[in-house]
């Protein structure tokens, strides 16, 4: 491991320095550590360390070495290397650690390669009560967060169809990340939950598009999974004394809300999805009644009774 | 083959302390342990790696220069190595959503929302906020968490989500969590005799009984998992059409996978979870086998229908 490290230091430190593309036999004759008799095992060093340096957030390019473009070399460019330095206290530090500590993806805490390279971790972390997870897939947001910094357009199926969008913004509501973006014009924002994206990929060139200025990505994610549709219905709904207050909690102050003298509650809520209320609805057993309009009243009756 | 998750550990915790140190000469030995996670002797061996590295020609004054004594580090001729990595996607993703959930739920401060600001104008466009990370908390997150700070036992009025039941219990609160959109308490339930996780937005009140119990430091595992029990209801259900969401939200079997049609099978703690799922599903979902949860699902739609018998 000792060798490993050494030849590693060696090959950054040169590639930090050298200021061109300089190709893999440049570096097996310049670079201490790699065998110089071995062709394969050359290689096969020379790639994982590569890879190695990579995964750590290096950005080792593939060059032409001149403009005649015969021969190729591997170049570090300083500006893609380096963090721009957000310039934290150490206050802030903490509050980061805490808050790293605190947060995780799948049951695991994320965060902590950042903290070490944004200076490190300071002050005690005992203490800490908020467990928070984030969901599963790490990796997959964590490409969805790349091309909204980095502006890039993303190609993912959705729905069975292929889609290319311009991701303008990246939310977690309601213990879901949703993806905030348009196709091919400004007009056509819409969210996207993204556990039901497969195969996404990110598009090569960055900074090709600007988002539109009035948009707020928070304000584009539905509170609740009746909001997303065309439909405008207000539903009255009668939750009796024993469910009222988890109607009220689960509502919100999204709801016109009228409390009556036996402990139930008369609620006024809009809904432009009817099937994912009525679902909803069902979760209040013979605790809820639905009494107006008359046609949405109707067709819960016949959702209960088992007709679509 | 890659190389080891130790020999990379090391690299990455080696290219995070060499630009503080030389940000920072004469820090000392201890607090470059500490914020790095070091112990005295993994430090010194990686400072010792450091002076026999530099550049090509590796003679004295081509390699680094590292030097302790005491307790002051100085790391000199490594300029190229002054300046940090940049984050890559998933390690700025980490940072940011981390920070921003402690800000949603309440518990952060000043200097975290400050430390976020940061973060953001380095690491995202300029214009509106485009990274958005929304858990509030629902009341009574503060009063279980400072029960879980200071071993307070709590009677709670607690309706269960499976069976719809309320009743009250005296719990002593290990942890509280967050996950799903949901928030947890897990406790040890004093009338079940047994650990148990109860959903944060289904507690009605919570009020301390003056009791106090001793914290056990391997009791707050924060996790939900579906144990299987002897009493769980178990269905085989044919889900048609659209309703085949249910085979990847739900921790089901799939027994047969056609092109019209699957076949899953699934365990329940309580009948009544089926039934529900049941009655959403409609004509999309046919019960195989499984008595229990057939008469369940019949027993829910007569009582909801029930309601609906009269006219308004």
């Amino acid at each position: 491991m000792q060798k490993v490290i050494e030849r590693i230091l060696n090959l950054l430190a040169y590639l930090l320095t050298v200021e061109r593309p300089v190709t893999a036999d440049e570096i097996r004759n310049t670079v201490a550590g790699y065998d110089r008799d071995n062709d394969s095992a050359f290689h096969r060093t020379f790639e994982r360390d590569k890879d190695l340096l990579r995964r750590l957030g290096i950005p080792i390019e593939r060059e032409a070495t001149d403009v005649f473009e015969v021969e190729f070399g591997y170049v570090v460019h300083d500006d893609d290397y380096a963090l721009q330095d957000p310039d934290l206290t150490d206050e802030e530090r903490t509050a980061l650690s805490l808050a790293v500590q605190a947060v995780g993806f799948g049951g695991r805490p994320a965060g902590q390669e950042a903290l070490m390279k944004l200076g490190g971790v300071v002050g005690s972390l005992e203490g800490t009560q908020l467990g928070a997870d984030l969901g599963e897939r790490a990796d997959m947001v964590a490409d969805v967060f790349n091309a909204v910094s980095e502006r890039r357009l993303l190609t993912f199926d959705y729905r069975g169809t292929t889609r290319t969008v311009r991701p303008y913004g990246l939310v977690h509501r309601r213990g879901h990340w949703y993806l905030v973006g348009s196709g091919d014009s400004v007009d056509s924002t819409r969210v996207y939950r993204l556990d039901r994206a497969t195969a996404l990929e990110l598009g090569n060139r960055r900074d090709v598009f600007d988002p539109p200025v009035d948009l707020d990505p928070a304000d584009e994610v539905l509170h609740h999974p009746w909001d997303a549709g065309d439909g405008a219905d207000i539903a009255t709904v009668v939750f009796d004394q024993e469910v009222a207050w988890i109607a009220e909690r689960e509502l919100g102050s999204r709801a016109a809300i009228s409390h009556r003298s036996d402990g139930s509650i008369k609620a006024e809520i809009e809904i432009a999805a009817p099937p994912a209320f009525l679902g909803w609805l069902v979760g209040f057993e013979e605790h809820a009644e639905l009494t107006a309009p008359p046609e949405l009243r109707t067709r819960f009756i016949s959702y209960v009774e088992g007709v679509r | 083959m890659t190389t080891s998750p130790r020999t990379t550990g090391r690299i990455s915790r080696l290219l995070a302390m060499l630009p503080w140190v030389i940000g920072n000469p004469g820090c000392s030995v201890d607090e470059v342990c500490e914020r790095f996670g070091y112990t005295q002797s993994d430090l010194i061996k990686d400072l010792n790696t450091v002076f026999v590295c530099g550049l090509p020609g590796y003679g004295p004054g081509d390699l680094m220069d590292a030097s302790f004594d005491d307790d002051e580090i100085v790391i000199e001729m490594a300029d190229y190595f002054s300046r940090p990595l940049r984050l890559t996607a998933p390690e700025a993703l980490g940072i940011l959503a981390s920070g921003k959930a402690v800000q949603s739920a309440g518990s952060g401060g000043d200097a975290l929302d400050r430390a976020i600001l940061k973060l953001e104008r380095t690491l995202l466009p300029e214009g509106t906020e485009s990274v958005v990370v929304d858990i509030p908390e629902p009341q009574l997150v503060g009063e279980l968490r400072i029960a879980v700070l200071e071993g307070r036992v709590m009677q709670i009025d607690h309706t269960s989500i499976a069976s719809g039941t309320a009743k009250i219990r005296d719990i002593e609160p290990w942890a509280v969590f967050t996950t799903l959109g949901n928030w947890y308490v897990s406790a040890f339930c004093r009338n079940a005799n047994a650990k148990r996780v109860f959903r944060i937005d289904r507690i009605r009140t919570a009020a301390r009984t003056g009791d106090r119990f001793t914290p056990s430091p391997t009791s707050g595992d924060a996790t939900i998992r579906y144990t299987p029990g002897d009493d769980d209801v178990h269905v085989t259900i044919r889900l048609s059409g659209e309703a085949t969401w249910v085979a990847g939200y739900y921790p089901v079997d799939v027994v047969d996978d056609g092109p019209d049609a699957m076949t899953i099978q699934m365990s329940v703690g309580d009948a009544a979870v089926a039934a529900r799922l049941l009655i959403r599903l409609g004509s999309n979902a046919a019960v195989l086998e499984g008595s229990e949860a057939a008469n369940a699902t019949a027993d829910l739609r007569s009582r909801i229908l029930e309601v609906y018998s009269q006219d308004t």
